[in-house]
């Protein structure tokens, strides 16, 4: 098809916004399913994904579309994420589009994410399409939201669209939209050919397949394909378009978006960001690409049951085929035994990753807390990048430490102003900016990546009654005193539940933690001495009193089974527990060194 | 030889306790002639394997609500299997009995009362909803003694929600002033499907730890010994018909909901008192549930019983335990003394007696 009858482009949305099933509901109009076939949300492919409402992985679907010009046009919808860990995604998507519909719930209004992506789709040169979701709410306000939209984007408020994607009122205006408003491809179709590789999964039945957008030339099957960065070369076995199934159709050509099958049965080996071309008739000059993908939240994953380590081993490699951000190496504690370090875009990747590493491979994990990756200078000048408190280097060897640092941006109603000032003060937060967005306030504020990584977005919710919206950005890593926490249980320091902490932290970060460990971990059969350490100096300390009562009630009338039962019961709650050393200690146990915020705060 | 040890479930009551979920029937008293002669039906079916009964146990439900009458009627079946001193035991809630009503069960050949007092104090008897008052309690304990009964036990709860340090000496001080011969002092469980559980009653910790141990030190002053985990008794006046559970001996028992353990298989009438009593009418079994315990379940049942007691534990006839690494871990804490033959629980490790069973031995589903 000629570039003047293509369209690429992307739906962006805050979480909850209606991005799939509006996504859902234009493959209906240009029955590109039937409506047998017609599951909520068919692009979101993965259970947990439709469970959580949220899109991981960047998909490209190609319809038709009849416009009322009498015009058939080809749209390629490239699907994108909609949570902040996923923002690099979201980044690539875009550069496979020349356009982006907006899509902001008429109730809600602008959030944090439609912020952020809308800044992202601006700087990527995209046409905007706004749209206005969900009108058939009785809480919806039109009017108000596509002013802000409209302020946002620097349009007309006449021009926001008003839609529900539930109903399917609406459907056609917003495909009209796009046919009008977003640019055609303006490719080369004669050069050598180029095409950007946006996203690859790897398919259990076809092996690795890449997504991709081809900007000039055409790609044909058979053809001999060079990466231009890698300068790996493979043969294009196979090449199609998901319609949203994947339709083989021997060529891509200029503007066009679709799917390549080679040999290749690494992920890894045909990167996301590269640029593709044909070796017999060779680009010169690569598209730009992504900067890399990095890993910013690490935390260790131990199966509870050590036989299950292979298990575990098999069971990331398995995720990591479709899940180019996990990083995982593996890791040896004192306390835990064999596990491995793990690496993640974010929170919720982390928590993705875990729990469908408990599901899909049906393991019983220990997670422990999760840190950021620091910088270290050594004494010697040499730099080491920290993951884990273990390898944090004794204090006298180093020179200095880096930790990384976030833009963070909060969309708050202005009565919470104050509670997120003092929560963002209360993290070592720098005051940015403040402006009013709607009837909001959008405040930003630079903040350690680490104390973001602590509870700061459950505090976040629960000072603002779940108002708050959040977003945020790496900005690079500053200089901070920090130190090593150490957490001794009956004697014994747990390496599992060290922390790094900023240094003036350290104290009130250390007796919250054995306060909570205290109200955690039950008591066991002796005194359990709880202590909180910098090096060799105890700075907080509680203990688990022994358990000086347990027996089991009566056995009546010789229903001896009955207290077996109970016995079975208590034994089985037993096995959840991880024996760190002499003590039981249950998983929560963990975790709860998390929450740092919520007795201050409760307490208040 | 037979079987020595036979239970008997009479579960009618006239209302449901507060913290009860055991097999009882609350307005069936209707029921009670019926109910008896499936009894009948069912015990002179397990005739053949009862040897000379060295122990009877009538429980409940409240077992005197079946009146002295048809009491007499069930002792009058057993009787003959009776061995030389036996033991046989009634609970007896203290509202539903009087000096007559005691002398006509000791006429029926009843050596044993088990009072269900629960407490001394009118407020916790009514958080319980117990129907009996204190004087009643005292003077059913008073008219058992005067009917001649020589071996009286008291049934008592701590830790009910409501109870203090206070209240709890003066339950002690009672039972000890009645001079009861043996007292069964429970912890108050608050099961499942009981009036507590919905109220959501819970029980402190640290309140439950101490009320525990205070009892155990105030009855061993008074001259109790602490036999059992939860039983205490003068010399002489151990319920033996509980021992022989504890010594995982086989029994018999009958009626609904009543549990029966030969060697390797126990089997649970079910609890459903028509059916019970329409298949009794027409010769038939009870309805059953039975299980086979192999020799290792057997052996985990010896020590989860056997630690209960007071007495050293016989390591050498009951099997040695899952973990045996455990056992220098316990040692090391002077929760536990062994040597090859037995084991022994310190004073402290038989608070914990359940934590210590759980480190030495495996229980799975």
């Amino acid at each position: 098809m000629d570039q003047s009858h293509i369209r690429n482009f992307c739906i962006i949305a805050h979480i909850d916004h209606g991005k799939s099933t509006l996504a859902d509901r234009i493959l209906q109009l240009t029955n590109s399913i039937s409506d047998r076939e017609m599951r909520s949300q068919v692009l979101d492919s993965m259970d947990l994904e439709r469970e959580r409402g949220i899109t991981i992985k960047a998909q490209a679907v190609r319809v038709f579309y009849t416009a009322s010009d009498d015009e058939t046009y080809q749209l390629n919808l490239i699907d994108t994420p909609g949570h902040v860990d996923f923002s690099y995604e979201v980044s690539r998507s875009l550069a496979a589009c020349e356009g982006a519909i907006l899509v902001v719930d008429a109730s809600q209004g602008i959030e944090a994410q439609t912020l952020a992506n809308t800044y992202l789709a601006i700087e990527a040169d995209l046409e905007v399409v706004p749209v206005l979701n969900k009108i058939d709410l009785p809480a919806a306000d039109p009017d108000l939201h596509a002013r802000a939209i409209a302020d946002l984007i620097g349009d007309k408020a006449d021009n926001v669209l008003r839609i529900s994607a539930k109903t399917g009122q609406g459907i056609q205006d917003v495909l009209e939209a796009v046919v009008a408003q977003v640019p055609p491809p303006h490719g080369d179709p004669d050069a050598p050919p180029r095409a950007l590789i946006f996203d690859s999964v790897y398919d259990q039945y076809r092996g690795v397949v890449t997504f991709v957008r081809v900007v000039d030339g055409a790609f044909r099957k058979g053809d001999k394909l060079f990466a231009m960065q890698t300068g790996l070369t493979a043969e294009a076995e196979e090449i199609g378009v998901m319609t949203p199934s994947m339709v083989p159709t021997g060529q891509l050509s200029a503007g066009e978006s679709g799917y390549l099958i080679t040999g290749i049965k690494q992920l890894g080996d045909l990167r996301v960001g590269d640029t593709l071309t044909v070796a017999s008739n060779r680009a010169s000059e690569a598209l730009p690409g992504y900067q890399e993908v990095k890993p910013m939240v690490f935390c260790g994953l131990f199966p509870m049951d050590a036989d299950d380590y292979p298990d575990l081993r098999e069971a990331l490699e398995k995720l990591s085929l479709n899940d180019g951000s996990l990083q995982w190496e593996p890791e040896t504690s004192q306390a835990l035994g064999f596990g491995f370090r793990c690496g993640f875009l974010g929170l919720l990747h982390m928590d993705i990753v875990r729990e469908r590493l408990e599901r899909e491979y049906d393991l019983e994990l220990l997670a422990t807390t999760p840190n950021v990756a620091y910088r270290v200078i050594s004494t010697t000048g040499e730099e080491i990048l920290v993951k884990s408190p273990a390898e944090l280097p004794n204090p006298s060897n180093i020179e200095s430490n880096f930790e990384p640092f976030v833009r963070c941006s909060v969309l708050v109603p202005s009565e919470y102003v104050g509670s997120i000032m003092e929560l963002c003060q209360e993290r070592r937060g720098t005051f940015v900016t403040m402006e009013p967005i709607e009837n909001r306030q959008q405040i930003v504020y630079d903040l350690p990546l680490a104390e973001i990584v602590m509870d700061f977005y459950d505090q976040l919710k629960s000072r603002t009654k779940g108002y708050a919206s959040l977003d945020y950005d790496i900005v690079g890593d500053k200089e901070s005193p920090l130190v090593k926490l150490d957490i001794l249980l009956a004697g014994d320091q747990v390496d599992a539940l060290s922390m790094i902490v900023h240094r003036d932290l350290a104290f009130a970060r250390g007796k919250g933690i054995v306060d909570r460990l205290q109200k955690t971990i039950p008591r066991q059969l002796f005194e359990v001495p709880i202590q909180a350490a910098i090096g060799s100096k105890v700075i907080a300390r509680e203990t688990v009193k022994a358990r000086r009562k347990d027996v089991l009630a009566k056995c009546y009338g010789g229903d001896i089974s009955r207290k077996r039962k109970l016995l079975e019961r208590q034994k089985e709650g037993k096995k959840r527990m991880k024996q760190v050393g002499r003590v039981e200690v249950p998983q929560e146990a963990f975790l709860s060194v998390l929450s740092i915020g919520e007795d201050k705060h409760s307490g208040k | 030889m037979g079987v020595r040890h036979l239970y008997v479930h009479l579960p009618f009551c006239a209302s449901r306790c507060g913290y009860c979920a055991f097999v009882v029937e609350v307005d069936a008293l209707d029921r009670r002639d019926d109910y008896l002669d499936a009894l009948l039906v069912e015990f002179a079916a397990e005739r053949d394997r009862i040897g000379a009964l060295d122990t009877v146990y009538l429980g409940g439900g409240t077992p005197t609500l079946m009146r002295p009458h048809r009491l007499a009627q069930l002792m009058e079946a057993i009787r003959p299997h009776l061995a030389g001193d036996a033991e046989v035991t009634i609970e007896a809630n203290p509202e539903t009995v009087d000096l007559d009503a005691f002398l006509a069960l000791r006429n029926a050949g009843i050596t044993r009362v088990s009072l269900g007092a629960q407490s001394f104090q009118p407020h916790l008897l009514d958080a319980l909803d117990r129907r009996a008052t204190p004087t009643q309690v005292r003077a059913a304990f008073h008219a058992a003694r005067t009917a001649g009964f020589e071996s009286v036990s008291i049934d008592l709860l701590f830790a009910v929600p409501g109870q203090d340090l206070a209240m709890l000496h003066a339950d002690i001080d009672e039972a000890i002033a009645l001079g009861a011969d043996h007292i069964s002092w429970y912890e108050l469980e608050v099961k499942p499907g009981s009036t507590l559980a919905r109220q959501g009653a819970i029980v402190d910790q640290d309140f439950s730890e101490e009320a525990y141990r205070l009892v155990v030190e105030r009855l061993e002053d008074a001259g109790y010994r602490w036999y059992e985990t939860a039983n205490f008794a003068r010399i002489g006046h151990e319920c033996r018909h509980s021992l022989a559970y504890w010594e995982a001996a086989d029994y018999v028992g009958v009626g609904i909901g009543a549990v029966s353990t030969m060697e390797a298989t126990r089997w649970r009438n079910a609890p459903d008192l028509a059916g019970y009593i329409a298949r009794a009418g027409g010769g038939e079994t009870p309805r059953r549930t039975t299980e086979f315990l192999d020799a290792d379940t057997r052996r985990r049942e010896r020590w989860m019983l056997g630690l209960r007691l007071g007495r050293p534990f016989r390591m050498d006839e009951a099997g040695p335990p899952d973990h045996p690494d455990a056992l220098e871990h316990l040692a090391g804490l002077g929760l536990i003394s062994y040597d090859a033959e037995e084991l022994r629980l310190s004073r402290d490790g038989r608070f914990v007696q359940n934590a210590i069973l759980c480190e030495l031995m495996e229980y799975s589903a």
